[in-house]
C-alpha cells in the first residue's frame, strides 16, 4: 500500500507541475512578444542575412562537398586560384587573374578576389603556367603559396579520397592511362609559379576551368592520411581566406558565416554575419519569407508568388536561368532485348523518330507552361539552353502543338485505332506507364496533361510515381519505357554521356538513343582549340536532336527565387545567386520603415 | 519484481538484435543505392565505385553482415555516410536532447491536458459540454499530425505571427541572456509541442473519462457522497486517485508514438532531433545511422513496454510480475 500512495504522491507533484507549465505557456501566448529581446534581435537582424535553405551542407571542404550549399558556402570560405564570370550577352565562361582577363569582362566580376596574379598558355597547347600573387594568407597567417594547389590536386586525384572533382584532371600528363602523374603534371619551381602539364592539346577556356579548383591550406593538411581524410576534425573548422569565415556550425540547424576581417581576396565581406538555415519544408521556408523571419528562399514555385508579393510587399521575387529542362523520355531500344543478349532493336512503341515526333506534337507545352510555369517558363527544343547564346540555334522552330498532324504521322507509322479506341499496330496496344520522381509538383502538372493530351489521340499513357532513389536507379538500369525528368546543364558543353552511341560508356544515355554523327560532332567540337570554332558543330548538333526526337523537350525553367527587399548590390545570373555576396549590403530596418 | 525485470531485459537483447539483423538485410536488400548522388554527368564514373568501396558496400552481403557484426558486438555502430563521416553514436547524440525535450514536454502537456479533459467529461458525462469535448477529442485524434502542423503555422505564424513557424531559437538568441534564451526557446516549442501533444491528449481523455465513470459507479463512492462530503472531496480525492492508476501505464506506452511523431513534427519545424536524421538518412540510404536509430527507437519501444508493464503492477497490486 505504502508504494501506491508514494506513486499518488509523485504524481501528484507531477500534475502540479504540469499545471505551472501549462500556465507559463498560455502567459507566454498572451502577451505577445518577450519583451527586451524584440530590440535586440533587430539589431542582430540588421547585422545578418538569413538564407533559408533545403539541405545542409555535407563537407565545408572542396575537395570533398557535393552538395550545392557545400559548394556555394565553399565559394566565401576559400580562395581562387581564378574568378570565373558568366557573360550573358555571349553565354560564354570568362576568367579573371589580378593582371590578365581571358575575354574582354563585363564587369560583374572582380579579378582581386583570384590568387592568379596572371598566366601563359604554351602554344602548343599543352602547359599552362600561372605567376601566383605574393600577399595571399590563409587565415593562420600562413602565406598561401604554389605547393598548397600542388599537394590539393593530389587529394583530387587520390582513388581513396573519391573527389567528385576528380574529372578536372582528366587532361593532366598520365591520365590517359589511367592515373596521373603527378611529378609531371604538376610543377611549382617556386612558391608563385605553379605550371600544368597536360597530355594533349586542350583549348585555353578548358585548361583554365579544369585547373582553377580551390585550394586546401597543405601545412594544415599535410599529415591526414587519405583514409582519414573525410573524418578529419579539420572538415569542421575550415580554413580559408575568403571574404567570409565558418564562425558556428550547428549541423542540420545552421551555418554561421562572419566577416573575415583579415581577407584580402577581394575584402572583408560588407554584411558581418551571414545565416544559412536549414529549413527541409516548402512551406514553412515561404512562411519564413513571408514573416520576414528569413531573407532569401530559393525555387519558389511560381504559384506562390502572388500571394507572397501581396502578403509581404518587403519581399521581391527574382528568377535565374535557362539551365533546368524537363522532359519526357522515350526508351528508343528495346530494352528487354538489350539487357536478354546486348542486342539493340528499336523498341515496339517509340522505336521510330517519326512516332516521337508525333509524340512530341500531340503534347500541348504551351499549356503546361501557361498552367504552371507561366513567364518563367519557355518551351525546350534541345538541350542546348537559349542561354548559352554563343552555341544555340535561333532557326529552329518548335515543334508546333499539332494533334491533327501527330495522328496522321502515327497512322502513316502503322498505328491505327482499335475497338476500344486505343491505337494499335499489329496486335500491339499503344499502352505504357509514364514514370516520374515523387515530390516534384511541377511534374506531376505535367504529367497530367500529357496523360489527356495522349488519350485524345487515342495513346494509353497510366501514371506511376516512384520514389526518387529508386526511380533513379530504375533509369540508370534503363529499366523505363517512358519516364518524365529534368536536366540541369553545365555550362561547358559537353553531350556526350546523354546522347553517345556507346551505351555502355555513355551511362546517361537512358534512352539508348544512337545516331553517329552526333559522337562524331562531339569529338570535333571537343578538339576546336577556340571555343567559339565549335558553334557550328553545336548548331549541327540541334538540327539533328530536335529531328530526331529522342527525348519529348518540354520546357526550360527559370528558377526563382524570394528576395527581401532590404538586401541591395545583389547579381544573380546563371553561374549561381551567392557568387557576389561579398558586395551586397543590408538597410537597418528601422530606415526600411520609413 | 527484480527477477521479472532482469528477465524482461535479458529477453530484450536477441529480441532487438533481431530487430537489427533484419533491418541491416532490407536496407540493403531495397532498391537506392547510398552512392546515387554521385552517378551524374560530368562526375568522373569511379566515384561511385570508390566511394561504395569506402563504404565497404562491394563485398558480398554474408561478409558486410559478419564485419558489422563484429564492429556491432565491438559497440561500433560505423559512421555515418552522408554526415561527413561523423561516428553515428555522436549523430544521435547531437540530436537526441532535441527529441528528448520534445518528447518530454509533449508527454507532460499530454498528460496535463488528457486528465483534465476526461474529468469534465466524465463528471458532467452526457452534457453538451461532454459531447463537445468528446467530438472535438475526436476530431484532433483522427487529424493527421503534419497536415495539423501546417494548418497551426498557417494560423499562428503567417496570419497572427504570434509564434515562429520554425528552429529552435530566434537569430541572435545568444545576446538574449540565459533566462531571454529559455524563453525564446519555449516560445519556438509551443506549436510543435502542442501539435505533437494534442492528438495523444484526445486519447488520453477518452481513456481517463472512461476509468472516471467506472469509478464514479463505485459503491465507495456512494458512500463519500453518503457521507455528505462536499462533490470536490469526492471527485478529486476518492474516485481521481483511482481512476487514474490505469492512466499511469499509459505513460510507458505512448514513448514510441510520441517519438514517431516527433519524425514528421522535427521535419515540418526544421528541428535537429532524431526524427529527422532518421529520414534524412533513409532518404540518403545512410546504412549505419539507419541501423543506429533503428537501434534507439527499438530499445525505446521495449523499455517502454518494460515500464508499462512495471508500472501497471507498482499500480495495481493484484498484478503480480
Amino acid at each position: 500500500m505504502m508504494r501506491v500512495e508514494h506513486i499518488q504522491m509523485r504524481y501528484g507533484r507531477e500534475i502540479a507541475f504540469s499545471a505551472i507549465l501549462a500556465a507559463l505557456m498560455l502567459l507566454f501566448s498572451s502577451c505577445g512578444r518577450t519583451p527586451g529581446s524584440g530590440d535586440r534581435g533587430a539589431a542582430a537582424r540588421d547585422s545578418t542575412l538569413v538564407i533559408a535553405m533545403l539541405g545542409d551542407a555535407d563537407y565545408l571542404n572542396p575537395v570533398i562537398g557535393s552538395s550545392v550549399t557545400s559548394s556555394n558556402i565553399s565559394g566565401l570560405i576559400y580562395p581562387g586560384l581564378l574568378q570565373s564570370e558568366f557573360d550573358t550577352t555571349t553565354g560564354l565562361l570568362n576568367f579573371l587573374a589580378l593582371e590578365k582577363k581571358f575575354r574582354p569582362s563585363n564587369g560583374g566580376r572582380k579579378p582581386e578576389a583570384a590568387l592568379a596574379r596572371t598566366w601563359v598558355m604554351s602554344a602548343d597547347h599543352k602547359s599552362i603556367t600561372y605567376i601566383l600573387r605574393n600577399d595571399a594568407f590563409w587565415d593562420d597567417g600562413k602565406p598561401v603559396v604554389s605547393g598548397d594547389f600542388r599537394f590539393t590536386y593530389r587529394l583530387y586525384g587520390n582513388p581513396v579520397i573519391a573527389s567528385p572533382r576528380q574529372q578536372y584532371l582528366a587532361e593532366l600528363i598520365g591520365a590517359d592511362r589511367g592515373s596521373v602523374d603527378f611529378d609531371r603534371a604538376i610543377e611549382t619551381p617556386d612558391d608563385t609559379t605553379l605550371i600544368f602539364r597536360f597530355y594533349k592539346p586542350v583549348p585555353e577556356h578548358l585548361a583554365l576551368f579544369h585547373t582553377s579548383l580551390t585550394p586546401l591550406p597543405a601545412h594544415l593538411w599535410q599529415n591526414i592520411k587519405p583514409e582519414d581524410f573525410r573524418s578529419s576534425p579539420l572538415n569542421q573548422k575550415p580554413v580559408g581566406a575568403g571574404p567570409y569565415r565558418l564562425q558556428s556550425w550547428g549541423k542540420q540547424q545552421e551555418m554561421v558565416l562572419a566577416s573575415n576581417r583579415k581577407s584580402n581576396l577581394p575584402k572583408p565581406g560588407n554584411i558581418p554575419l551571414i545565416n544559412w538555415r536549414i529549413v527541409p519544408d516548402y512551406t514553412v521556408r515561404l512562411a519564413q519569407l513571408q514573416t520576414n523571419t528569413v531573407d532569401i528562399v530559393e525555387n519558389i514555385k511560381p504559384e506562390d508568388f502572388s500571394a507572397l508579393l501581396k502578403a509581404n510587399p518587403g519581399v521581391e521575387t527574382k528568377s535565374v536561368g535557362l539551365r533546368v529542362y524537363d522532359y519526357v523520355g522515350w526508351s528508343n531500344i528495346d530494352q528487354a532485348a538489350y539487357h536478354k543478349n546486348g542486342q539493340i532493336l528499336p523498341h515496339p512503341l517509340f522505336g521510330s523518330s517519326e512516332v516521337r515526333r508525333a509524340l512530341t506534337m500531340a503534347i500541348d507545352r504551351e499549356a503546361i507552361i501557361d498552367g504552371y510555369l507561366k513567364e518563367y517558363g519557355s518551351v525546350c527544343n534541345t538541350d542546348i539552353s537559349p542561354s548559352l547564346k554563343w552555341a544555340y540555334n535561333r532557326s529552329i522552330a518548335p515543334h508546333p502543338y499539332d494533334p491533327a498532324a501527330a495522328a496522321s504521322l502515327l497512322e502513316k507509322q502503322g498505328w491505327r485505332p482499335g475497338p476500344d479506341g486505343i491505337l494499335q499496330k499489329q496486335g500491339r496496344k499503344f499502352s505504357f506507364v509514364l514514370y516520374t520522381n515523387s515530390g516534384n509538383a511541377r511534374r506531376n502538372y505535367a504529367s497530367v496533361v500529357i496523360q489527356q493530351n495522349l488519350k485524345a489521340l487515342g495513346i494509353d499513357c497510366r501514371l506511376d510515381v516512384q520514389e526518387s532513389n529508386v526511380f533513379f536507379e530504375n533509369l540508370q538500369n534503363r529499366k523505363l519505357d517512358a519516364w518524365m525528368a529534368g536536366w540541369s546543364i553545365g555550362l561547358e558543353i559537353d553531350p556526350l554521356d546523354v546522347w553517345g552511341s556507346d551505351l555502355k560508356k555513355s551511362t546517361f544515355n537512358f534512352t539508348g538513343y544512337r545516331n553517329p554523327r552526333i559522337d562524331e560532332i562531339c569529338e570535333l567540337a571537343k578538339e576546336k582549340l577556340v571555343q567559339t570554332d565549335a558553334g557550328p558543330y553545336w548548331l549541327e548538333y540541334q538540327e539533328i536532336i530536335h529531328r530526331d526526337q529522342p527525348v519529348t523537350f518540354l520546357y526550360w525553367i527559370r528558377e526563382t527565387l524570394g528576395f527581401s527587399k532590404r538586401i541591395s548590390g545583389e547579381q544573380l545570373n546563371i553561374s549561381g545567386t551567392f557568387y557576389n555576396i561579398d558586395d551586397w549590403t543590408l538597410t537597418p530596418s528601422s530606415n526600411l520603415a520609413r | 519484481m527484480l527477477t521479472y525485470i532482469l528477465k524482461r531485459l535479458l529477453l530484450s537483447i536477441p529480441l532487438i538484435f533481431g530487430v537489427l539483423t533484419l533491418t541491416f538485410f532490407i536496407i540493403r536488400l531495397a532498391p537506392g543505392d547510398p552512392a546515387a548522388f554521385f552517378i551524374q554527368p560530368g562526375i568522373s564514373p569511379n566515384v561511385a565505385e570508390q566511394i561504395r568501396a569506402q563504404y565497404g558496400l562491394n563485398d558480398p552481403l554474408p561478409v558486410q553482415y559478419v564485419k558489422w557484426l563484429a564492429n556491432v558486438l565491438q559497440g561500433d555502430f560505423g559512421r555515418s555516410f552522408s554526415r561527413a563521416q561523423q561516428p553515428v553514436f555522436e549523430v544521435i547524440a547531437q540530436a537526441l536532447p532535441v527529441t528528448v525535450t520534445i518528447a518530454a514536454l509533449t508527454l507532460v502537456a499530454n498528460f496535463t491536458f488528457g486528465i483534465v479533459i476526461g474529468i469534465i467529461s466524465a463528471v458532467r458525462q452526457n452534457s453538451f459540454l461532454d459531447r463537445f469535448l468528446t467530438v472535438t477529442a475526436l476530431f484532433f485524434y483522427s487529424m493527421p499530425e503534419f497536415w495539423f502542423a501546417l494548418m497551426m503555422i498557417i494560423v499562428f505564424a503567417l496570419k497572427l505571427q504570434w509564434f515562429p513557424a520554425s528552429g529552435l531559437n530566434e537569430i541572435g538568441a545568444e545576446s538574449f541572456g540565459p533566462f531571454g534564451f529559455l524563453v525564446d526557446r519555449i516560445w519556438h516549442l509551443v506549436l510543435p509541442v502542442t501539435v505533437l501533444s494534442i492528438n495523444g491528449a484526445a486519447g488520453i481523455a477518452r481513456y481517463v473519462r472512461g476509468s472516471m465513470l467506472e469509478v464514479i459507479r463505485q459503491d465507495y463512492i456512494r458512500t463519500a457522497r453518503a457521507k455528505g462530503l462536499p462533490e470536490n472531496v469526492v471527485i478529486f480525492r476518492h474516485a481521481l486517485r483511482n481512476a487514474l492508476l490505469p492512466v499511469i501505464t499509459l505513460m510507458g506506452s505512448s514513448l514510441p508514438f510520441i517519438f514517431s511523431g516527433a519524425l514528421f513534427i522535427e521535419v515540418i519545424f526544421a528541428f535537429p532531433g532524431m526524427g529527422r536524421v532518421t529520414v534524412e538518412a533513409i532518404f540518403a540510404r545512410d546504412y549505419p545511422l539507419i541501423i543506429a536509430n533503428t537501434f534507439i527507437s527499438g530499445t525505446l519501444i521495449v523499455f517502454g513496454n518494460l515500464l508499462a508493464d512495471v508500472l501497471y503492477a507498482v499500480a495495481d497490486p493484484r498484478i503480480r510480475l
